[in-house]
C-alpha cells in the first residue's frame, strides 16, 4: 500500500510538473503586440474555425475569406492586422480549447469565429466571462449574441431570413396552407424548423402536418406522399443541402410541384448540381447574392475566384465582412485593447460591406436586410 | 509568480485528458472480464443528461446531480448488462453499440425534455459555481495572487485530478483483490472459472456495471466542465474514440488506457501547428500502432521492465539516502 501511494504521489507530481512546465514556454511571446505605434492599431485576432472534418468545406472559405480581406486591410495601412488561425475540427470541446490558447496564451485582442452554433455555445460563455471580443461569421442560431456583452455575429440569423423568405413567398403564391419538412436530429435544422413554425404561426399560416427525416436518410416517399395528399400551397423545408436536394428531386419526380422555402443549409449551388431541374422553385434568403449588380461584389468574386478558383460562397463572403467590420471598430477604438474594441463594436452601423447595409443591434446582433433569391432554369435570381 | 504560471489554455486540456482518463477506466474495466462494451458512450450521454437536467430544472446542487447521473447508467448498466450475459466477442459488441445508438436516438426525440438535436446550454459551470460559492464566504481568489478564470481552471484540473487519481487507485486495489483474480480467470476462460467455483453472472454484470458507472460519472463531470451538451457528443465516434484509447494504450493492464487517453488528447493539441493536417499524423500513428504492436502499447511486459529499472535505481537511491541519515 506504502508503495502505491508513492506511485500515486509520483503521478500526481509528474502530471503537475508537465502541465505546469508547458505553462512556461508561451507567455513572453504574445505580450509585446497589441502596443499602437506611431497612429496604427496594431492587433492580434484569433480565429476558431472548423479546418478538419467533415465540415471542412465551411471553414475553408470562412479563412479564404478572411485572407482576402486580410490582404486587403493591411494594405490600405490604416490598421495591421496579425490573424492567429486555430482549428476547432467541429467539435466543441476542441473550440474551447482553442478559444483559452487564443484568450490566454497568444493575447488576441478579439476573436473570429468559432464556426458552428453548438461551438459559439461553449467558447461564447468563456471568452464573455474573460473580457474578449468574439463574433460568429457563421453562426445562426438563436440566443447566440443573447450570451454575453462580449458576444456579436455578422451571420444573418435565422430568425430574420427564414420569416423574410417565407414573407415573400406568401405574397407571390397567396399561400394559405404549408406543410413543415424538417431533419430533426440535426442541430441546423431542428432549430431552423423551431424557426419557421413561430414565422409560419405569426403569419396566421395553417400548418397542415409536421414531417421529419433524418440526417443520411435516402428515401422520403412516406412523408412526401403524405404532403402530396394533403396539398399545401407551399412546403417549408429544413433541411441541409445534400439532403434537401434528395427531397425535391424525389417531390418532382411525385408531382408535387409547389415551391420550396428551405432554411439557411438549404442555401447552396449544390442543390442545382444534385437536383437539376427539381431544384426549380426553392426559395431561400440569403445575406450573399453574388450576382448583385454592385461594384464591391463584383470585385470581391473577381477576386476571389482568381486566388482560390472557385466562386465564393456566403460563409467566405460573411468572413470578408466580418474582418472588415472588426478593422473598422480597431481603427475607432484607436488601441488594441479588449474592453475598447468592445464598445467599438457595439457601436457599428450602416457599416457598408458586400452583404449590404450593415449594423449591431443592443444585444449584438445583426441588422440588415435578406436578400430573397429563387431557383429558376437552373440558377438562383432575386426573388421579388 | 504562481499566477503567471497557471495558463487556463494547459488546465483546460489537462482537464479534458483527465476526463478521457476515466472513460478509458470505463472500457478497460468492462474488458478485464472480455467483455467488449460499446455502449460506454451511451452510459456517459445518460451522466451526462441526468445531472445537466437536475442541476438546471431542480436547482440540486452539482455534486447531488454528478451522483445521480453516476448511479443511473449503473443502473443502465445492470440492466443491458444481465440479457447480453450470453453475448461475446464481436455480438456483444454489436449490441451495445445499438444500446448507444438507441440512448442517442432517445435524447434527440425527447425533445420537451432534452430539447432534441439543440442540446442542452447553460449547464451550471463546475469551476465558475465554485467561485461563486468561495466568494460567498468571503474568500478572494486574488489573495492567492490569481484571476478569476484562473482559479476557476485550477479548481476544475485539481477537482478533477484528486477524483482520476482515486478512481485509477480503486481499480488497482480491487485486480489485486478477489474480484480482481476472479476478472482475470473469466477473461481467460469462462468455462475453466466456473468449474472452478467462481460465479460468472455475478462477476460480469459486476464489471458491466461498474464501467458503465465510471462512464456516466465522466458524462457528468464533461457536462459540468462544458456547460454545452448535445447529442452528437455521445454518439457512435465518441464509442470509437473511447475504444481507441484502449486499443492505443493496451487492454491489459490499467495504466494501457490511461496512457492511451493520455496521448490521444495531447497529440491533436500538440499538432496545433500544422493545423489541417494535424488528424492526419493522428491517424497515421494509429496505423503504424496497430501493425507494430496490436496488444497495444503498454502491456505487462513493458510494466515489469519499467519496475525493474526504476527498483533498481531506487536500489542505489535508498542506500545513499540511508547513508546520509
Amino acid at each position: 500500500m506504502k508503495k502505491q501511494l508513492k506511485k500515486f504521489a509520483q503521478f500526481t507530481a509528474l502530471s503537475s510538473l508537465l502541465v505546469l512546465s508547458a505553462c512556461g514556454g508561451n507567455q513572453a511571446a504574445g505580450d509585446e503586440d497589441g502596443e499602437s505605434s506611431g497612429g496604427v492599431v496594431k492587433a492580434d485576432i484569433g480565429v476558431i474555425s472548423y479546418i478538419s472534418g467533415p465540415g471542412a468545406a465551411y471553414g475553408e472559405a470562412i479563412t479564404n475569406g478572411l485572407k482576402l480581406a486580410l490582404e486587403e486591410i493591411n494594405g490600405k495601412g490604416e490598421v495591421k492586422i496579425n490573424l492567429v488561425v486555430e482549428d476547432s475540427a467541429g467539435k466543441q470541446d476542441q473550440a474551447l480549447t482553442a478559444a483559452q490558447k487564443l484568450m490566454n496564451s497568444e493575447n488576441v485582442t478579439g476573436i473570429i469565429g468559432p464556426t458552428l452554433s453548438t461551438e459559439m455555445n461553449v467558447v461564447g460563455p468563456e471568452a464573455d466571462l474573460n473580457g474578449v471580443p468574439i463574433m460568429g461569421t457563421s453562426t445562426t442560431a438563436e440566443g447566440i449574441p443573447q450570451i454575453g456583452d462580449y458576444v456579436f455575429r455578422n451571420s444573418l440569423p435565422e430568425a430574420l431570413a427564414i420569416p423574410a423568405a417565407i414573407d415573400k413567398a406568401i405574397k407571390k403564391y397567396d399561400a394559405k396552407k404549408v406543410a413543415i419538412l424538417y431533419g430533426n436530429d440535426d442541430v441546423f435544422t431542428k432549430s431552423g424548423y423551431d424557426t419557421m413554425k413561430k414565422a409560419a404561426e405569426e403569419k396566421g399560416l395553417e400548418i397542415l402536418t409536421t414531417e421529419t427525416f433524418q440526417k443520411g436518410q435516402s428515401d422520403y416517399n412516406a412523408q412526401l406522399t403524405k404532403i402530396k395528399g394533403l396539398k399545401p400551397d407551399l412546403i417549408l423545408a429544413s433541411a441541409l443541402y445534400n439532403e434537401g436536394a434528395v427531397i425535391m428531386d424525389q417531390a418532382r419526380k411525385m408531382g408535387i410541384d409547389v415551391p420550396f422555402v428551405g432554411g439557411n443549409g438549404f442555401n447552396s449551388p449544390e442543390v442545382i448540381n444534385i437536383a437539376g431541374d427539381a431544384a426549380n422553385g426553392l426559395i431561400v434568403a440569403t445575406p450573399w447574392y453574388g450576382e448583385k449588380e454592385d461594384d464591391k461584389v463584383k470585385e470581391f468574386v473577381s477576386k476571389y475566384e482568381k486566388e482560390y478558383g472557385k466562386k465564393p460562397d456566403q460563409f467566405a463572403a460573411q468572413a470578408y465582412d466580418a474582418l472588415y467590420i472588426m478593422a473598422e471598430a480597431l481603427k475607432n477604438a484607436g488601441e488594441a485593447d479588449r474592453d475598447a474594441l468592445r464598445d467599438a463594436l457595439a457601436e457599428v452601423k450602416g457599416f457598408n460591406g458586400i452583404l449590404g447595409e450593415f449594423s449591431f443591434d443592443e444585444e449584438g446582433d445583426v441588422v440588415m436586410d435578406p436578400t430573397v433569391l429563387i431557383i429558376e432554369g437552373g440558377a438562383f435570381k432575386e426573388f421579388n | 509568480m504562481l499566477a503567471e504560471l497557471i495558463n487556463p489554455y494547459y488546465l483546460q486540456v489537462a482537464s479534458f485528458i483527465l476526463i478521457n482518463i476515466i472513460l478509458g477506466v470505463s472500457i478497460y474495466i468492462t474488458l478485464s472480464t472480455g467483455q467488449l462494451s460499446l455502449a460506454n458512450a451511451g452510459f456517459m450521454g445518460i451522466g451526462a443528461y441526468t445531472s445537466a437536467l437536475l442541476t438546471l430544472n431542480f436547482d440540486l446542487p452539482i455534486i447531488v446531480g454528478i451522483m445521480a447521473g453516476t448511479l443511473l447508467a449503473g443502473v443502465f448498466g445492470i440492466l443491458i448488462g444481465i440479457p447480453t450475459l450470453r453475448l461475446q466477442g464481436v455480438y456483444l459488441a454489436i449490441v451495445t453499440l445499438g444500446f448507444g445508438e438507441v440512448i442517442r436516438v432517445i435524447f434527440v426525440n425527447w425533445e420537451s425534455m432534452t430539447k432534441g438535436a439543440v442540446g442542452l446550454s447553460g449547464i451550471p459551470h463546475m469551476g465558475r459555481e465554485l467561485l461563486n460559492t468561495v466568494k460567498d464566504l468571503g474568500f478572494d481568489p486574488k489573495v492567492l495572487g490569481l484571476q478569476n478564470n484562473q482559479f476557476v481552471f485550477l479548481a476544475i484540473f485539481l477537482i478533477l485530478l484528486a477524483v482520476t487519481v482515486s478512481i485509477i487507485a480503486f481499480f488497482r486495489r480491487q485486480n489485486r483483490s478477489r474480484v480482481g483474480r476472479a476478472f482475470a480467470a473469466i477473461k481467460l476462460d469462462e468455462k475453466a472459472a466456473e468449474s472452478m467455483g467462481i460465479n460468472i453472472t455475478y462477476y460480469k454484470v459486476l464489471a458491466f456495471a461498474q464501467g458503465a458507472m465510471v462512464a456516466g460519472f465522466a458524462g457528468a463531470l464533461f457536462a459540468h466542465v462544458l456547460a454545452y451538451i448535445s447529442p452528437a457528443d455521445f454518439a457512435y465516434h465518441r464509442a470509437v474514440e473511447i475504444l481507441i484509447f484502449a486499443v492505443f494504450g493496451g487492454s491489459e493492464v490499467i495504466w494501457g488506457p490511461v496512457f492511451g487517453a493520455l496521448f490521444l488528447t495531447v497529440m491533436p493539441e500538440v499538432l496545433r501547428f500544422i493545423s489541417e493536417y494535424r488528424y492526419m499524423i493522428y491517424g497515421l500513428i494509429i496505423i503504424i500502432m496497430m501493425a507494430v504492436r496490436p496488444q497495444g502499447l503498454i502491456d505487462v511486459n513493458i510494466l515489469n521492465w519499467v519496475k525493474l529499472k526504476t527498483s533498481k535505481r531506487r536500489q542505489k537511491h535508498g542506500t545513499s539516502s540511508q547513508k546520509s541519515m
